[in-house]
């Protein structure tokens, strides 16, 4: 789970390289102000769950920053969301491989993608402090809640389809 | 579909600089800004920025779309921080507040220091999006992988860095192929029916022939990796970086910056200043 071999070196840029090209991609939530729903974060907790916590650190810290910086956002201007979405990868690749071994992979990838978003997302509160959130109410129903809310929504649907469409590729590859 | 890096500010006075240079500028920059809400402090510090950013030579043409973005997500952060909070920033009392008027329904009050709030989150953000945009766009691509090296980032990572921006412009294009393909089947996803949880299910054809496809041709790279003894030993660069006298002077220029207002917001000088122009005189 730890080792970080060329195939983890690759996945980690290819996953990363897919989270960018896959931004442009947003679908608004109707009867919400901000919550949209990106599908390109699956790629995030599907890289985790499928080829390990590094992978997943690398494709959400990475990925969110690429796709920052093609939006002209910047690479380090929302460092902390970039972080926050790669540790949502890691959670959820270190939950997938090590808490739910042996269990339905559909279902593992779904609960180890939601535990990951709820955990890793709670890094955007560092917003506070770096005073893009007034306080602690905006924090939470302005940044926590709608991201959250969002890509739960993305990583309990994206995730199994994907993981779905992987495993039986892994198996005939012999992986 | 353009997502490759573009070097727009190719020979450019920034461009010539070490390109180390750019992202510890950036990271000093950054870590500064966010400590500063004086705005006597801040305006220096964003026409310095708006310098920086001039001598990378961007052509405007090329950004504006990018600039346009920005506007409207620092526009969103202005706006949700100060309805959200009622006008109550940065420790300010409604008590303690100048009020101009109220917003009718929210009756948010509209205040002088709303008003240098709203300016120092312009100034922060943008400028921070100033120093941030050579990174993008005057940094020669190939370079990415030895500048984040030479940081003393794990050689690994620094790699996969490299890879990423690698993997982009091929991605992207296998991305437009398949779209195009499930176009021809009937398949189009921005007209796909069924309310946001539908049309997310139905990425899918999307979706995973891409990632798919990308991770199984993953295997060639892995395996030329591999052959050629990656991960055996300590990877060296083919491109060596230097710091000239320039590039210390910048960087040295950037650290003291951020040593001198980490020491101003220890002893309190970086708070939010409404300047005298902005409170309404009585009558």
């Amino acid at each position: 789970m730890w080792d970080v071999s060329s195939r983890t070196i690759v996945y980690a840029a290819i996953g990363a390289a897919l989270y960018g090209v896959t931004a442009q991609f947003q679908i608004a939530l109707p009867g919400t102000a901000n919550v949209s729903l990106r599908p390109s974060f699956a790629l995030v907790t599907f890289f985790g769950v499928a080829f390990g916590p590094i992978v997943g650190l690398f494709v959400g810290l990475v990925g969110n920053a690429i796709a920052d910086q093609i939006s002209g956002w910047g690479l380090l201007t929302s460092w902390n969301w970039s972080l926050a979405n790669g540790l949502a990868g890691f959670i959820a690749g270190w939950w997938a491989m090590s808490m739910m071994q042996g269990q339905n992979k559909l279902v593992n990838a779904a609960v180890a993608s939601a535990i990951g978003v709820v955990i890793g997302f709670l890094f955007v509160f560092t917003d506070i402090w770096l005073g893009t959130a007034e306080n602690f109410g905006v924090a939470m129903s302005d940044n926590y809640i709608p991201v959250v809310v969002g890509d739960l929504i993305v990583a309990v649907i994206l995730t199994p389809i994907l993981v779905a469409a992987w495993e039986p590729i892994r198996e005939s590859m012999g992986r | 579909m353009n997502v490759a890096p573009r070097y727009l500010g190719r020979g450019s006075w920034l461009a010539r600089r070490d390109p180390r240079v750019l992202i510890l500028a950036l990271a000093a920059y950054v870590l500064a800004a966010v400590q500063v809400w004086d705005l006597r402090l801040l305006t220096p510090m964003a026409v310095a920025a708006l310098l920086y950013y001039r001598s990378a030579q961007i052509p405007w043409r090329a950004v504006r779309a990018n600039w346009a973005y920005i506007a409207f997500f620092i526009g969103f952060i202005i706006l949700v921080n100060t309805v959200l909070t009622g006008g109550e920033l940065r420790g300010f009392k409604e008590a303690d507040l100048h009020i101009y008027f109220r917003l009718p329904l929210l009756s948010t009050p509209i205040s002088a220091e709303m008003v240098t709030y709203a300016t120092v989150q312009l100034l922060r953000f943008g400028s921070m999006a100033a120093m941030g945009f050579p990174i993008a766009f005057a940094m020669a691509p190939g370079d990415i992988g030895p500048t984040f090296a030479r940081l003393r980032v794990p050689y690994k990572f620094a790699y996969a860095i490299d890879l990423t921006f690698r993997f982009l412009p091929s991605l992207a294009t296998d991305m437009q192929t398949t779209m195009d393909a499930q176009r021809i089947r009937g398949y189009e996803w921005d007209r796909v029916k069924g309310g946001p949880v539908g049309r997310l299910r139905k990425l899918g054809p999307l979706l995973v022939p891409v990632t798919i496809n990308a991770i199984v041709g993953a295997e060639d790279t892995i395996d030329a990796m591999d052959l050629r003894g990656f991960g055996t030993g300590r990877r060296t660069w083919l491109r060596q970086l230097a710091y000239g006298r320039v590039d210390l002077l910048l960087l040295g220029a950037y650290v003291l910056l951020l040593l001198v207002i980490t020491a101003l917001s220890l002893t309190g000088h970086t708070r939010l200043w409404v300047p005298d122009v902005l409170i309404p005189r009585p009558g």
